[in-house]
């Protein structure tokens, strides 16, 4: 379903390369893409993967690749080429358990950190995180869009359990939004490759091919692309990368909430373990407890306007997250000042309902 | 304006050292462009990480990527691959890259070299790393003195192009940068159909003369006593291109197998609570293509369902299992805490069921439908013990055993099955229904429950 909401997305370009639990968007992708008008190639690493990918959506295409922990450990060089060139890429990361090879077949949330937190400088990559295979749908068409719009590779966190489970989806409930294409440059105009609108604004597109002349680099640059050092035009450049992001923060935060307004606990997750959350808000529900549920899927930038708007009047936070130290719930922690923050977390298999009723039901007891 | 004009501008300030070979070359590269007229707009000069990695502002018409260390081919393979399908096509990647690029960049070589993919590499070789203060490199000749081989190199270096001849690369060449030969060298490079490569032998000024007796002639000697071959080598050109076997193979595309939509049937199923079930047996004994077919017919029956695998790491060897929830409503949680039916059709299944918690996780209702050659008693739960393998052959014990419990508990209409079935192939819609039928008739005669 993520191969599938990226081909509606208009997505024509992929690179892959073999890596449980991610291989079957590969194959999806090289068995859909030839005769959807778009081209899927294996590549020898997912070094190569990702490269084949930023000089496709130089081209112009719309491109992603798919890997998991392993992979995009690889990755992380170019990723930053990415975000330093301003170039649209979209990485469906599947996660497994880890550290290193880790368990190829057991799920596992333990990538949050090294998703997000994988650039030098310290740039907020979109996270968005599905907990099924509708969701995989609709935020594999999210990510492109965000990707064409801030001109910036997105990452879709998903994991072994929603990436590998089989189920049914229905179709008309899909929610997906109108597709968003990059700003191209428009000819017979001064051109500058790396001038942006503002100290938040996105430069126009040039195809590397096309008629104006494309100039990009991964190196710090001058808004003509031109290598600097450390030019107050550079300064100015690097602050957008991270500006233009936080600009559109509100209008990226996706969460699925389910409130009780009398509640005073506030149970938060994401990806697979929001749907063993959601059965045990029901399950503590159906025996009387007061308690309210945020299901978050766009992870980074954090949602701050739901995020504070969930937990207003709450004395009590619970994340619950399949990894051992609590790496979403340590991302969340600064804005969660004055409440009890407690995790619920564990490896090796997915949390279970129970689990969380338990600990909830333990803690405010 | 000049065609000259069009590529190296004719007023830029070299930024090389005095007498690197850098400066020769982007002039080459310049006078080559001149003679094969490509629009500058058709080229997208990608350059490595090194000094040679300064050639972009040096052209400032023809499109310029400025890229990782070593990933300037794969930028550049993105592009061409990218092309094949563009409308309308016609970019010429120019790869510029070094020797140390080229060593930790190899498999992108390879890799497009394998591909015959339309781009031209260009490889500085200067034997070392001159941006970073003279190390040297997989291409360092013997005795070579560098910052990090004081007393003289003594590992033998790669043959690069024999390397790339081994991948199948169908134009290859070898040239000083100071030789008359390198501008028709690099021209006939690019204008190469497919994956083409020059590597040109060339001085660092500031590192490689300064330690080590080198002039053109010590050059000439180092070559000769390497014995890799100068000019254009013998390749396998004519090979397709990438660009015209994508093409041959998209116009002719293999018939794919796609699944057909399942219908709707009537009745729908009875089911009004999540139902769980886990089928285990032994890989390769269509365990998970059984519960595949189950949650196609729940889907017919209009239930929801999910299906998670799970097998060693090995996938054809060992155990095989299937988790299935089925449910009237969407599914959230999709684990296995209270398993509702249990379907065990091989030892190896039952000892994974075991080790995973599963046998241990039924309650005094649960159903386990066993194949009589598990001869284990489980502590709870209501079993149900049949000679599915016996029966119905290994490869269809794990469909009989779904039809045994389906007889018990007929949560799913038989037209459910019959019409997922009736979408199968000939050949295994025989199968399935012998399976099913066996199934049912093993239900009707097992022990009492």
């Amino acid at each position: 379903m993520l191969a599938e909401g990226a081909l509606a997305a208009g997505c024509r370009f992929f690179a892959g390369y073999p890596i449980t639990p991610a291989s079957e968007i590969y194959e999806a992708m090289m068995r859909e893409l030839p005769g959807r008008g778009g081209l899927a190639i294996s590549a020898p690493d997912e070094i190569s993967s990702l490269c084949y990918c930023v000089g496709a959506s130089l081209r112009g295409l719309k491109t992603m690749t798919a890997t998991s922990g392993p992979g995009w450990a690889l990755m992380i060089e170019t990723v930053q080429y990415a975000l330093m060139t301003e170039t649209p890429v979209v990485v469906a990361l599947v996660q497994r358990l880890g550290p290193s090879t880790g368990g190829a077949t057991q799920g596992a949330q333990g990538d949050v950190w090294l998703a997000e937190f994988s650039n030098s400088g310290g740039y907020t990559l979109p996270v968005f995180s599905p907990s099924n295979s509708a969701e995989s749908f609709e935020l594999a068409v999210h990510a492109f869009n965000w990707a064409e719009k801030l001109r910036t590779p997105v990452l879709l966190l998903s994991d072994k359990e929603v990436g590998m489970t089989t189920e049914v989806v229905d179709d008309d409930a899909l929610q997906i939004p109108a597709l968003v294409n990059r700003k191209m440059a428009m000819a017979n105009a001064a051109y500058a490759p790396y001038a942006a609108e503002g100290p938040d604004g996105v430069p126009a597109f040039a195809t590397v091919g096309g008629e104006i002349k494309a100039t990009v680099t991964g190196s710090a640059h001058d808004t003509q692309g031109q290598l600097r050092k450390n030019s107050p035009e550079v300064v100015q450049g690097l602050k957008r990368l991270q500006a233009k992001i936080e600009a559109h923060a509100d209008e990226m935060a996706m969460v699925r909430p389910d409130l009780d307004p009398d509640a005073r606990c506030l149970l938060i997750s994401y990806g697979v373990t929001a749907r063993a959350a959601r059965q045990a808000v029901s399950q503590l529900r159906s025996q009387g407890s007061r308690i309210s549920f945020l299901q978050i899927q766009s992870l980074f930038p954090i949602p701050r306007k739901w995020l504070d708007w969930a937990v207003a009047g709450m004395d009590t936070v619970f994340v619950a997250e399949e990894n051992l130290t609590g790496q979403y719930r340590t991302a969340l922690t600064p804005y969660l000042s004055g409440k009890r923050v407690y995790g619920i977390n564990r490896i090796g298999s997915p949390i279970s309902p129970g689990e969380i009723a338990q600990t909830v039901r333990g803690e405010l007891a | 304006m000049t065609t000259e004009a069009l590529y190296l501008s004719p007023t830029a300030h070299l930024p090389y050292c005095r007498g690197c070979g850098h400066s020769l070359v982007v002039r080459q590269l310049s006078c080559a462009l001149e003679r094969l007229g490509l629009p500058p707009r058709s080229i997208a000069l990608t350059t490595d990480i090194g000094c040679m990695g300064l050639a972009d502002s040096l052209f400032p018409y023809v499109h310029t990527v400025h890229t990782t260390h070593g990933r300037s081919t794969a930028f550049a393979t993105g592009m061409a691959l990218a092309d094949v399908i563009m409308d309308p096509q016609g970019l010429k990647p120019i790869v510029m890259i070094g020797d140390g690029g080229a060593m930790i960049g190899l498999l992108h070589l390879v890799h497009a070299a394998q591909l015959n993919i339309d781009i031209t590499v260009l490889v500085h070789n200067n034997f070392m790393f001159g941006m970073t203060g003279g190390q040297h490199s997989a291409l360092s000749p013997l005795n070579w003195v560098t910052a990090t081989t004081p007393e003289g190199n003594w590992t033998p270096p790669i043959d690069l192009l024999g390397l790339l001849r081994s991948a199948h690369a169908t134009f290859l060449a070898r040239q000083f940068a100071t030789s008359p030969e390198l501008p028709g060298i690099i021209a006939n490079a690019i204008n190469s159909p497919g994956f083409s490569v020059v590597e040109i032998i060339e001085l660092c000024t500031a590192y490689g003369t300064r330690w080590n007796q080198a002039n053109g002639a010590a050059l000439q000697e180092i070559i000769q006593r390497q014995g890799i071959p100068l000019g254009e080598l013998e390749t396998e050109m004519g090979r397709p291109t990438f660009r015209e076997l994508y093409h041959h193979e998209i116009e002719s595309p293999p018939k794919k197998r796609f699944q057909p939509a399942v219908p709707r049937i009537n009745p729908p199923a009875s089911l009004t609570k999540e139902l769980r079930l886990v089928i285990a047996g032994t890989a390769g004994e269509r365990v998970q293509s059984a519960a595949a077919l189950l949650c196609r017919s729940a889907l017919a029956a209009g239930l929801y369902s999910t299906q998670k695998n799970d097998n060693p790491v090995t996938q054809g060897s060992g155990f095989s299992l299937a988790e299935i929830c089925l449910s009237p409503k969407p599914i959230d949680y999709t684990g296995m805490e209270n398993p509702d039916v249990v379907l065990v059709v091989s030892k190896d299944g039952w000892k994974e069921l075991q080790a995973n918690g599963t046998i241990g996780a039924c309650r005094d209702e649960t159903l386990l439908v066993l194949d009589s050659e598990i001869d284990a008693i489980p502590q709870r739960g209501r079993v149900m013990r049949i000679p599915l393998r016996h029966k119905a052959s290994p490869r269809r014990a794990a469909l009989a055993s779904i039809a045994a419990w389906l007889a018990k508990d007929p949560v799913l209409p038989v037209e459910a099955w019959d019409a997922v079935v009736a979408l199968e192939s000939v050949g295994r819609r025989g199968e399935f229904l012998a399976a099913l039928e066996i199934g049912r008739q093993l239900a009707g005669g097992g022990p009492a429950l």
